[in-house]
């Protein structure tokens, strides 16, 4: 690690000005939990902007009727423990229990998980499934939203990242396991019929980013999203096998959303 | 003689007690010190640079921008060390390890440059301004290849001195193996053509990695008149000789002081980063240190991948009537220890079997990678993941049980060893039988149903101890009665201090948290022989107990000499006084332990006496099969072993979960990933290693007492002993579960996946 500089702006204007998105060694953080790039020697800034001491406001959960909005330096640790996210989106509770370690959820945020846009990270697939919406505000002062995920390993633009986030009350399941995350949303309570009416599955880690699967007849989804998965070896298995794992995780996220038990057969 | 002192020594309320870790506080409130976090006035940092290539021919190193890094003291390759050390090779079996690169480089991550710099940061700047250029020559990695390749990692052999047996190497050209060590039993020709049954298999085992905590540090201070190193090292005794034998140097002249560890497994034994670090100290004249980063680590040493060929003939009784092993141990581009390896582990790899006619070749063999060491085991679960898979696969192709078929052909205490020594205190069927009732073998078991299936598995196995090796104690009792304890033990973390304390308690009839144990300080603590191989509880814990007998006598003697009456309870502060008229003088007192040990015979690797005691350790697990992933979940892991008697019961338990669990990592996902002798996964990021989610369901670690008849009070060494059997306990198990024989570790879920695509006839394609 070589010397660089820290700033901590007191506000979000000033983290703004403090960045140029044309310098990649200037950055900014939240929870800092990236930096072990620095101590790998694989990223060298000369300047870091801390977002810890910007305004409160962009911190915390507020529950309304249609869902939540979550403010990009929540720690997963308080989204983890929020009784309103356990309540609109259980899915995200159940996540981040096995998300790292309570060290790195302590200080971790919300807005950094999104935007490391790291394909192994667990909470962009299941955001991306729950159909979160995010807005962001760009150096010109503009805000809007940035619709989609990741834009793959480790290339986020240097841009200030998401600032809230917007997620619908639904519940999902999420499997992941071996390099693979699958994330499948379901909206059920379709009284009548028990009919699925949409799915979103969104796969990551495999894959060279999160990957929102856009199969939709049942019977295939496993297959037709094993096709359009771009997948990536790593020490954690090969391309053939990441394939056989998303074909049987999809099944699996659609089998245990339509029966509502979040369970499975296998290990998952 | 050993018998009659170790009766001397009363038995009263020091051992068998659970006394909680002494060092534990000034651990967990960061008082503790270590040598990488230590800071020496006027002190200087290294930092290295490293081939990118796995063998070459160095054409040029152009070091001249990193020297003009403000901050940058000097920039060093093995042209300035050759200035300052003539010889600059180092190593204990084999003086083949050039301190930097010499002329050549033979494996990825091997020290070519260091710069030494004011701070960390500036060095590491400036290692990246450093450039080589190599002529690449071609590379062996797989240590099949390597034995009949004709790419030579050394030009010729360069054995150590201090190995007799490896004299006759010296000089040797055109050849990889750096060891090769036989044992002929019987004729195992004969007998194996005219077996029944005949079986052969081969299993292999991957490239990990020890990952101690605390990476490897080293700080060397070097002054004309003598050196001080502070050094991160299980084997202080060793870095003194050896640094006194690169300066050509008396070892009194060379001080070796060792702090805590924050863990070794086996990785910071002999030496490591002290010759580099003593040439730098010498060349900066100042103190120098060296620490290295996790990733690092990945370079430095390693666990031995290993190539186990077995062949077992087997009669209509079901008894093994022949076996021959043929063990090809890699070794990487550097001896280290790996010549003792291929030759320690290679006198059990028959396993704990009273076979008649045995053959044994276990070669040691130099390839183009990181170099191979001891890990916690020193080669035994290499080869306990060998014949214990093959063992089940026997007993499962006869359809005989896979206890009675091991009840038929265990050896058992009064019997030879396949050496020769007649086993004595070897509680092999006891840790069996254990391992058996807890997972309740004989009631039924509850295979699963759907996608999970369930198996169960179990394994035993045998060691001996590194032989012969010294320990010295000192016991020094101060003129108010309080007791210093001098041993060149290092507590790494598995409560040596402790125990040791707890002997000398025992003897002195003292609490053993008023012991002191001296900081390990080689002006000051004597010779051991290296904290490793599970032998300090034994030889150690001998030295202690006779250095802490004579003490006893000592002060029996004063008492006399004083004309106190038999009997008398004056203390041990009053008897100074009366003694020296005031609070002084001191009572010095010391023990020596060597075990008795005959040589093997070099043709046939028999002996009467290898080892002074037996490791014995059992697995059982339960394993649930994922069969549309592979994926394996241990539902339970039985870890038993012979423990001899516990001196201190709950040390002996977190050593046997430490080590099952250390193990269970190898036998399950730990892997360096190579390609073309780069390691693509050389980080904590990409190595995983056990994380709380991947431990078994349940676990019990469990001891059979079985005292241990030449031991200190009975006990003997199990720091190592639970890791023999995880492997291929949990490999029957996944057999026994979905009917897939895994011959390669780890068991990760993508092998079992690509087994049962194999079983079904329907294989994965290949990556």
């Amino acid at each position: 690690m070589i010397p660089f500089e820290l700033a901590e702006p007191r506000s979000l204007a000033e983290a703004i000005r403090l960045l140029d998105p044309d310098d990649g060694t200037v950055r900014r953080i939240a929870g800092g939990t990236a930096l072990l790039m620095m101590k790998a020697g694989v990223f060298w800034p000369a300047k870091l902007v801390s977002l810890r001491k910007i305004e409160n406001e962009y911190a915390g959960i507020t529950a309304r009727t249609d869902g939540l909005t979550i403010g990009a330096m929540t720690t997963l640790a308080d989204l983890e423990r929020s009784a309103d996210v356990r309540r609109y989106a259980p899915i995200i509770t159940r996540t981040l229990l096995t998300l790292s370690n309570v060290r790195v959820r302590n200080v971790a945020t919300v807005g950094g998980a999104l935007a490391h846009g790291d394909p192994h990270m667990d909470l962009p697939p299941v955001l991306m499934a729950l159909g979160a919406s995010v807005a962001s505000i760009s150096p010109d002062g503009k805000r809007g939203p940035i619709v989609g995920g990741a834009r793959g390993h480790l290339h986020v633009s240097g841009v200030p990242r998401p600032l809230r986030r917007h997620v619908h009350r639904r519940d999902q399941l999420v499997l992941g396991q071996d390099g693979l995350v699958i994330s499948g949303e379901q909206v059920f309570h379709q009284k009548e019929t028990d009919a699925v009416k949409s799915a979103r599955i969104v796969a990551s880690a495999a894959t060279e980013k999160a990957t929102r699967l856009n199969a939709a007849l049942l019977r295939r989804t496993a297959d037709a999203s094993v096709e359009e998965a771009e997948f990536v070896a790593d020490a954690r298995g090969s391309v053939p096998y990441k394939r056989e794992l998303m074909r049987v995780y999809v099944e699996r996220a659609v089998h245990a959303a339509c029966t509502k038990t979040g369970r499975t057969d296998g290990h998952a | 003689m050993l018998e009659k002192l170790h009766t001397t020594a009363k038995v009263g309320s020091q051992i068998g007690r659970s006394l909680p870790r002494t060092e534990s506080r000034d651990k967990v409130t960061g008082r503790a010190e270590y040598v990488h976090t230590m800071r020496l006035p006027g002190m200087l940092v290294a930092k290295l640079f490293r081939s990118t290539v796995a063998h070459g021919r160095i054409k040029s190193i152009d070091t001249s921008a990193a020297k003009r890094v403000p901050g940058v003291f000097h920039v060093v390759t093995i042209d300035d060390v050759r200035k300052v050390m003539p010889d600059a090779y180092y190593g204990p079996a084999f003086h083949d390890q050039p301190i930097l690169a010499d002329g050549k480089v033979r494996f990825v991550g091997e020290p070519v440059a260091a710069v030494i710099a004011v701070d960390p940061h500036v060095a590491e700047e400036a290692v990246q301004l450093i450039t080589a250029e190599y002529a690449e020559l071609p590379a062996v990695f797989d240590e099949v290849e390597a034995l009949t390749s004709n790419v030579y990692v050394h030009d010729e052999l360069r054995p150590a001195a201090a190995f007799a047996d490896l004299k006759h190497l010296k000089g040797i050209k055109n050849t990889n193996v750096a060891l090769n060590y036989r044992l002929r039993r019987g004729a195992f020709d004969t007998a194996y053509a005219k077996a029944a049954h005949k079986f052969e298999h081969e299993f292999r085992t991957q490239k990990a990695l020890h990952l101690s905590f605390e990476p490897h540090a080293t700080i060397a201070d070097y002054k004309d008149t003598g050196v001080t190193l502070y050094t991160g090292s299980q084997g202080p005794s060793f870095v003194r000789t050896e640094i006194a034998r690169l300066l050509g140097w008396p070892e009194n002249k060379v001080r070796v002081k060792v702090p805590y560890l924050g863990g070794g497994f086996g990785s910071k034994l002999y030496i490591k980063l002290e010759a580099l670090a003593l040439a730098l100290s010498m060349i900066a004249r100042n103190p120098v240190k060296v620490a290295l980063t996790m990733d690092e680590m990945f370079y430095q040493i390693t666990k031995h991948p290993c190539t186990f060929r077995i062949k077992s003939g087997v009669d209509e009784d079901g008894r093994i009537v022949a076996r021959k092993c043929e063990v090809l141990w890699n070794g990487g581009a550097y001896a280290d220890i790996g010549p003792r390896v291929a030759q320690k582990a290679g006198l059990t790899a028959a396993g704990p079997y009273d076979i008649d006619n045995v053959s044994i070749d276990s070669f040691a063999v130099y390839t183009n990678v990181t170099p191979a060491g001891a890990l916690r085991g020193f080669g035994v679960p290499q080869l306990t993941w060998a014949y214990e898979s093959h063992t089940d696969m026997i007993s499962r192709a006869l359809k005989l049980d896979p206890v009675e078929f091991r009840r038929k052909n265990l050896m058992r205490d009064g019997g030879q060893h396949t050496t020769g020594q007649v086993l004595k205190d070897a509680a092999i069927e006891k840790v069996m039988d254990l391992v058996l009732a807890r997972m309740d073998w004989a009631q039924p078991f509850d295979r699963g149903t759907g996608v999970v299936r369930r198996g169960r598995g179990f394994a035993i196995a045998i060691k001996a101890v590194t032989t012969p090796t010294t320990s010295v104690a000192i016991v020094n009792i101060s003129a108010d009665g309080s007791i210093t304890l001098s041993c060149s033990t290092i507590d790494m973390g598995q409560g040596s201090n402790t125990v040791m304390a707890q002997i000398v308690g025992e003897v002195l009839d003292i609490p053993a948290e008023t012991v002191r144990i001296a900081q390990c300080d080689t002006d000051v603590t004597p010779y051991d022989m290296g904290t490793l191989g599970s032998r300090s509880t034994f030889h150690m814990g001998h030295a202690v107990r006779l250095a802490a007998d004579e003490a006893r006598q000592k002060l029996d003697q004063l008492r006399r000499d004083l004309g106190e009456p038999k009997g008398s309870n004056i203390s041990i502060s009053d008897l100074f006084k009366k003694r020296y008229g005031m609070q002084a003088g001191n009572i010095i007192a010391s023990g020596v332990y060597k075990p008795d040990y005959v040589s093997p015979d070099p043709e046939t690797g028999l002996s009467a006496n290898v080892t002074p005691f037996w490791m014995i350790s059992g697995v059982g697990a339960e394993v649930g099969v994922d069969t549309e992933t592979g994926h394996v979940r241990i539902d339970r892991l039985i870890n038993v072993i012979d423990c001899g008697k516990a001196i201190n019961p709950k040390l002996v338990e977190t050593q046997i979960s430490g080590a099952a669990l250390m193990h269970l990592g190898f036998t399950m996902f730990e892997k360096m990933h190579l390609d073309g002798g780069q390691i693509t996964n050389a980080s904590l990021a990409d190595y995983k290693i056990p994380g709380i989610r991947d431990l078994p369901l349940m676990m019990e670690n469990l001891t059979v007492e079985n005292i241990q008849h030449n031991g200190p009070f009975g006990a003997k060494g199990v720091g190592e002993v639970a890791t023999f059997c995880v492997s291929p306990a949990i490999a029957n198990a996944i057999d026994d579960a979905v009917g897939v024989r895994l011959m390669e570790l780890p068991l990760n879920p993508e092998a079992v996946y690509r087994a049962l695509r194999a079983k079904a006839g329907r294989p994965l394609e290949v990556a």
